[in-house]
């Protein structure tokens, strides 16, 4: 739904993102990246608040920059948090529905509703200025909701909120993932990022590093084997075994004795063969998992110094 | 054994540590080393002694004409006999104000101001300094460098004056005169450093505290020199509360005390003694009580306001 | 021993009450301060701090009262604020030293030590750049710098992850943890990413609406009763549920591949009969492990309104974790 082609954005001399070609469909779509590695600026320009230097983004086959037809099928939820702190959130969300051109009523409805699903519906009469973070978050994500957006963009919109804030939020998203609207989510907090999907989009100094489902992307990252960790109190004897296998590049073992790390390019071939070792011979092992298949340390290979 | 790789990993710190106490001293000092390293502010201290060293060389050229025995040099040294000694320090001190202003901006416009947008009391607080102990500090680090920048070129031009002109009677006429200027200099470090905190304290931005702090001044130094105005225009016959308001500015409340302490009316600048036929005549000073009583109330009402303004709690989170 | 003693704390702000008689003891190591928001957190940091003055109540540091010997307190603890704060117009090893010198440092020991800690914290040439040009993540050492520089042995984290990015939470991590053990520091940390808790704490402590709801060794708040497994595979296999189900173990739905089962007997046997369904039914077993808890689950289930709170005791000399 949302395609960037060749696109790139610098500010004078600083380059923002740079040939950058991607597509963000339908569902929740993570965008990962350091500090100033572009995640903002890709942002702001899907949402039309800048032009690409070249290249273009596109929203449903339309350019997005000064395209109100474009606008009308997107939802913001921004990093900053600047508000008419003197407005209530009812106020402010409906008049933010006002703005997108719905009439009074229906202004008035559609933020009722809007603010029932962020789950502010009690809270919403309160001035802005007396709002907690997480309050404050959600009435971010109601005025980007409020319109019925096709796609939503977040920026980091997990800040400041507390687990049980969390918890909430990300099943929010998900919500509105399964009705099929596209969601694009920054943020820094990987382990929840994983909970909430597995594709994603991960940017370094401008660049795309990597975009699509993580298991596929894991499967990809040659330089670094994967590495499972064995469970045995009997490592040595196991290690014995494995390292005649051709396919076990290293093996490492745990200082305190209860657990060996072995590392492999073939993990199928290796999950395959442990059924023969625990039931043909008999070797004791308590348990295996792999370690670094998690956002975490994906992000870590991908992003080098 | 020593080992030859040496640990560079944390350390505790447990060397000695001052008792908690007096902490203010640590932020005046910081104040005022900051201050000792502007440029402008060197700049300035010397634009602000401007009078006195104009003095000094007038008053040099006319004793030295002054010696010799010929009709030129008495009237020379008639006009040294006419000198008013106190009037030269009032309008060394009255000429230093405007500098002072930009003096007072430099070191305290920001001084709170820039603290409340960068939260710095968090800092302060979370060690053993107390919300007292940082106003102290902040007070005392804008009033020492504006009591140098004053005291400084005052004590220079006593000490020169007091050398080279004894015999017109230079230590005779006035044989306060330094305990007074001193005096009057405390006060009006005091005066500028407790007004410019407490409007620092009021905003979160250093550049709109100092415009705030400027525009007071000019403001009511405009209403000043309209009171002068009516005063001179009057003839010397304008109602008494004329008399008064002439003192009511920033620059004037000062003035007036240094007028009421030293018992003078001013006089023209610039070795004048005479009232003279001039528009401008000089106002007679304003009573000692009802000036400092004035002063005074400002001071501590800026101090209660600060204080006021400085709220830990809310600071954090 | 314990760090922080808290007694029947009362805080109120107005008419609002911020910790009802709350009373709890922080040990020594590296303990976590959790709770959702408006929960008491900040207010506690904030009374322990000297900054708020409690109505009733007691809370002691290291054996001293906060409310009699603040200042002698504040000597010995370090605060690492959640908000942006620094004195402004000084490069970071100026402002370091400055704030050691406020904690009673003399000049000469202050600098030295100013050096020593920003050395630690990573900071490099940065150190002597004025401080307003920093970065987020730069910005966050400093205010740990600050809150190290006088060597104290209590140190209040808030949120000191905040708006890091990845290399930069676990960069700050490890040298929260580099602090904390070993070296004689104590440490409170008080955040909401709980998965940063889980890598650093030893212990936590759950407080919800003014009142402890939860405190013990991160290990009990994960554990689950009956020690069930889970089992993750390459793709969901009915025919390798139910296969397990026939012998008699208990197993949940497959949530992102893992299946949990619940079985009788020990690891190595439960392994063995999970393998052996596997082959059966065609399953290809990627991962097997001791299921845990994660700290986040146990977390909102400890801050489920109604539930009564767990306190739970761990000994504080021995004992099997």
């Amino acid at each position: 739904m949302i395609q960037l082609q060749n696109a790139s954005r610098w500010y004078g001399q600083v380059i923002g993102i740079n040939d950058v070609t991607c597509e963000i469909g339908p569902g929740v779509t993570a965008l990962l990246g350091m500090n100033g590695a572009g995640k903002s600026t890709l942002m702001r320009l899907i949402t039309g608040q800048m032009q690409p230097t070249t290249g273009s983004v596109t929203v449903d086959g339309q350019l997005v920059f000064g395209n109100p037809e474009v606008y009308r099928k997107l939802g913001y939820c921004p990093e900053i948090d600047d508000f008419y702190e003197h407005w209530s959130g009812r106020k402010f969300v409906t008049h933010l529905a006002r703005l997108s051109g719905f009439s009074a009523a229906d202004a008035k409805s559609r933020a009722e509703r809007v603010l029932g699903e962020v789950g502010m519906a009690d809270r919403a009469d309160k001035k802005i200025a007396g709002y907690s973070k997480g309050m404050r978050q959600r009435i971010k994500l109601a005025q980007a909701m409020v319109h019925d957006p096709q796609a939503i963009l977040l920026d980091e919109p997990l800040n400041g909120l507390d687990p049980v804030g969390r918890r909430e939020f990300i099943n929010l998203l998900g919500n509105l993932a399964d009705l099929g609207k596209t969601i694009l989510v920054s943020s820094h907090i990987l382990f929840e990022v994983e909970q909430m999907t597995r594709s994603i989009l991960l940017l370094n100094r401008g660049r795309l590093l990597a975009s699509g489902d993580l298991g596929v992307i894991r499967q990809l990252i040659d330089k670094y084997p994967h590495r499972v960790r064995v469970e045995s109190h009997e490592p040595r004897r196991v290690a014995e075994r494995l390292v005649t296998l051709p396919f076990v590049l290293n093996i490492e073992f745990d200082p305190r004795g209860d657990a060996l790390e072995v590392q492999t390019r073939e993990p199928g071939q290796f999950y395959d063969f442990i059924p023969q070792l625990v039931l043909d011979e008999n070797l004791p092992i308590e348990g295996f998992s792999s370690p670094d298949n998690n956002l975490e340390s994906i992000f870590g290979y991908l992003v080098e110094a | 054994m020593a080992s030859p790789i040496a640990d560079v990993s944390y350390r505790d710190y447990d060397g000695p540590l001052f008792p908690a106490r007096y902490r203010w001293w640590v932020i005046a000092k910081q104040g005022i080393l900051l201050a000792s390293k502007k440029r402008n502010l060197q700049v300035l201290s010397f634009v602000s002694a401007w009078y006195y060293v104009a003095m000094i060389i007038v008053l040099f050229f006319v004793n030295q004409g002054g010696t010799g025995g010929d009709m030129r040099s008495r009237a020379m040294e008639s006009i040294m006999k006419q000198v008013i000694w106190k009037d030269q320090f009032l309008h060394g001190f009255s000429f230093a104000q405007l500098p002072l202003l930009l003096v007072t901006l430099i070191l305290g416009a920001g001084a709170i101001a820039n603290d409340n947008r960068s939260r710095a009391l968090l800092v302060y607080l979370s060690r053993p300094c107390t919300k007292l102990d940082y106003l102290i500090g902040k007070f005392v680090g804008i009033f020492v460098p504006i009591f140098v920048i004053l005291a400084v070129p005052t004590i220079l031009f006593y000490a020169y004056c007091a050398l080279s002109f004894n015999q017109y009677g230079f230590l005779r006429d006035a044989p306060y005169l330094l305990p007074q200027m001193l005096v009057v200099i405390v006060v009006s470090a005091a005066f500028h450093a407790g007004l410019v905190l407490a409007v620092s304290a009021m905003f979160d931005q250093g550049r709109v505290a100092g415009a705030t702090y400027a525009a007071m001044y000019f403001i009511t130094n405009f209403f000043t020199v309209a009171m002068a105005i009516t005063w001179a225009s009057a003839d010397g016959k304008a109602p008494g509360p004329v008399k008064h308001l002439f003192y009511g500015s920033i620059d004037g409340l000062q003035i007036g005390f240094c007028k009421a302490l030293l018992d003078t009316s001013g006089s023209r600048p610039f070795v004048g003694s005479q009232k003279g036929t001039e528009a401008q005549l000089p106002v007679p000073p304003p009573p000692m009580m009802a000036i400092s009583l004035i002063i005074l109330a400002l001071i501590v009402g800026s101090a209660f306001l600060t204080w006021r303004r400085i709220r830990a709690v809310e600071v954090v989170g | 021993m314990n760090v922080v003693e808290v007694s029947h704390l009362t805080v109120r702000y107005g008419s609002f009450t911020a910790l009802s008689d709350f009373s709890c003891e922080i040990q020594e190591g590296c303990t976590g301060l959790l709770g959702p928001n408006g929960a008491g957190k900040t207010t506690l940091i904030k009374t322990l701090m000297g900054f708020v003055n409690p109505q009733s109540g007691t809370a002691r540091i290291l054996g001293q009262d906060v409310v009699a010997s603040g200042p002698s307190i504040r000597q010995r603890i370090g605060l690492m604020p959640e908000q942006d704060c620094h004195i402004p117009g000084m490069t970071a090893v100026s402002f370091v030293a400055y704030a050691g010198e406020l904690a009673g440092m003399p000049s000469a020991q202050a600098i030295q030590r100013a050096h020593e800690v920003l050395e630690h914290c990573g900071l490099g040439e940065a150190r002597y750049r004025n401080v307003e040009t920093y970065s987020t993540g730069m910005k966050q050492r400093i205010k740990l710098a600050q809150a190290l520089v006088h060597g104290p042995k209590v140190l209040f984290l808030d949120e000191p992850t905040n708006g890091l990015d990845p290399r930069g939470r676990e960069e700050m991590l490890d040298l929260i943890r580099s602090i904390s053990h070993g070296k004689g520091v104590n440490v409170l940390v008080s955040s909401h990413v709980l998965r940063d808790i889980e890598r650093v704490c030893d212990r936590v402590v759950v407080v919800m609406k003014g009142q402890l709801r939860a405190t013990g060794t991160i290990k009990e708040l994960k554990a689950i009763q009956g020690q069930p497994l889970d089992v993750e595979v390459r793709e969901p296999n009915n025919a390798f549920a139910s296969k397990l189900m026939e012998i008699g173990a208990i197993v949940g739905p497959p949530k992102n591949n893992i299946y949990r089962v619940q079985l009788a007997g020990d690891v190595l046997k439960a392994h063995v009969t999970v393998q052996s369904a596997a082959r059966a039914t065609g399953a290809q077993i990627r991962g097997f492990r001791l299921a845990e808890r994660s700290l986040e689950d146990a977390f909102l289930d400890a801050v489920q309104p109604g539930e009564p709170p767990h306190i739970l005791h761990a000994p504080t000399t021995g004992g099997a974790q």
